[in-house]
């Protein structure tokens, strides 16, 4: 098992990707406290992946506070902290209001500086006891590279991947490891809804169509899987990437490995 | 006049984007003297030197036949549509014999010539950073001029400044033998066009635009570095859903 006596928490861990991250995590032996705004997070369905909920708003300070205390009274160390939780608006910065700029920026920026800013501490505490701390932030490679009417959303994932280099030459000295994940297109609620979605143009159209459309022009003709992408948050958590930090993994069948694809 | 008391050389000079970089580089009051394999282009008003740049003995003895320069442009480039599976030696020679072998014999012959401030470019491609299908060949003889970009802007500092641009899709013959792969080249044009935020393709002297400033002393504290201008293209994911 690959993370065997380790802590973790997941914020965003009842989401689509969250989900089969705390799944993945209890599998490898890891103790894993779920974070997210409600039991069943932004999915309908209840969870039952064995991981110990917590109410957190990952925009509001008093709850990090809190959670990473939950964590100390029981533990005295977080060795994993994967900050999945993140939101969407899907629009151009013309159609966006103040009020969901600021939104996206709470929830996937802020919400990443408060969850690692309180949980530096106990992550500290790991790497003295253990071999390094992991610290898995989520870009994306919409960080990268621009889709259209996502404006907020692209902005906010360039931020996360500075703070992520930022925070890796920050508390790298510490055993800290601090590395991000760029997803590419995977099969989560926040896809669906970008499909269905009036920015995306899917909004009225065969959306069947739409989805093989999006799989045929990856490389690997499919887009990912929850499973896809916490199969290297797993690794990264883990001690064999002990050297790994400060970069950005792009896990995205290779989309973002072409120049715009002609239709021949 | 940008460019006026500088002595240019630009290699692949005949057509395309160097025939744009040698018109802008005359407007602008350069003294130019551009080469390419073949004889001397109809109404070309800049010097020509029929010279192959992959032949290393024929770049030296032009590098010493011309004297001084202030600007060199290594825009001479050819492509192979071709896979790795599918490339011969042959298409290996002939693409890496000029797009990166061709790119250093300049570099090596002329830098030792090339005046105090002087400004070397090359062409590069968003090719050499994201992966054209089918263009395996020319898609890492790019890659190749950015890192030897770097190199140079390196070790060259700070009597030459070296610079890369990396084009996009620009209307070209090359560009043209491109969309005759398609099955339908007509729509995969347009298609084409539509993922370009400026909405159309690129044209010769949108990039000659670019190796006006970089040439000029607009730029000399440009250095090192790869300028894409590609009309929006690579900045856009190469998913569009919008177009679907």
């Amino acid at each position: 098992m690959m993370l065997n006596g380790k802590t973790a928490l997941v914020t965003g861990a009842r989401g689509g990707i969250g989900r089969a991250i705390v799944a993945r995590f209890i599998k490898e032996g890891a103790t894993v406290y779920a974070a997210d705004l409600t039991p069943g997070g932004s999915l309908e369905s209840e969870s039952d992946d064995g991981g110990l909920f917590i109410k957190l708003d990952v925009t509001q300070e008093q709850d990090a506070v809190d959670a990473m205390e939950t964590v100390r009274a029981s533990h005295g160390k977080l060795d994993i902290l994967v900050n999945a939780a993140g939101i969407e608006i899907e629009k151009t910065i013309e159609d966006t209001t103040l009020e969901e700029w600021n939104r996206s920026f709470a929830v996937n920026v802020t919400g990443t500086f408060l969850t690692s800013k309180h949980a530096l501490p106990l992550m500290r505490e790991a790497a003295r006891s253990g071999t390094s701390a992991s610290l898995i932030n989520f870009g994306s490679y919409d960080g990268f590279i621009a889709d259209p009417g996502l404006a907020a959303y692209c902005a906010t994932k360039g931020a996360v991947h500075a703070l992520t280099r930022a925070m890796a030459c920050d508390h790298g000295p510490e055993g800290i490891r601090v590395n991000a994940i760029c997803p590419g297109y995977i099969d989560t609620p926040m896809l669906q809804s970008f499909f269905t979605g009036e920015g995306s143009g899917g909004g009225g159209g065969n959306i069947e169509t739409l989805q093989q459309a999006v799989r045929d022009v990856h490389p690997m003709r499919t887009y990912g899987t929850p499973t896809d992408i916490a199969n290297l948050v797993t690794w990264l958590a883990s001690d064999e990437a002990r050297y790994a930090s400060g970069q950005l993994w792009v896990l995205d069948g290779g989309l973002s490995a072409q120049v715009q694809q002609m239709k021949l | 006049m940008r460019l006026s008391g500088k002595r240019a050389f630009v290699t692949g000079g005949r057509s395309g984007i160097g025939r744009g970089i040698v018109d802008a580089f005359l407007r602008e009051g350069a003294d130019v003297v551009a080469c390419g394999r073949g004889e001397h282009p109809d109404e070309f008003k800049a010097g020509w030197i029929s010279l192959d740049v992959s032949d290393p003995d024929a770049v030296t003895n032009t590098a010493e036949s011309l004297g001084a320069f202030d600007v060199v442009v290594n825009n001479a480039g050819v492509q192979v549509e071709k896979t790795v599976v599918e490339s011969s030696d042959e298409d290996w020679d002939l693409v890496m014999g000029t797009n990166a072998r061709g790119v250093f014999n300049v570099c090596r012959a002329f830098i030792p010539r090339m005046r105090n401030g002087g400004s070397l470019i090359n062409i590069g491609s968003i090719s050499g950073n994201v992966a054209d299908p089918s263009m395996a060949l020319y898609n890492a003889s790019k890659a190749f001029v950015h890192g030897l970009t770097r190199s140079i802007a390196v070790d060259q500092g700070p009597a030459i400044r070296c610079n890369a641009i990396c084009p996009g899709w620009i209307e070209t013959g090359m560009l043209e033998a491109g969309f005759q792969l398609a099955q339908d080249p007509d729509k995969a044009q347009s298609d084409a066009v539509k993922r370009h935020p400026a909405g159309r393709f690129g044209k010769p002297s949108d990039i000659a635009a670019m190796a006006v400033w970089l040439a000029s002393d607009d730029a000399s504290f440009a250095t090192g570095q790869l300028f894409t201008v590609d009309g929006g293209m690579t900045a856009a994911s190469p998913l569009n859903p919008g177009l679907f």
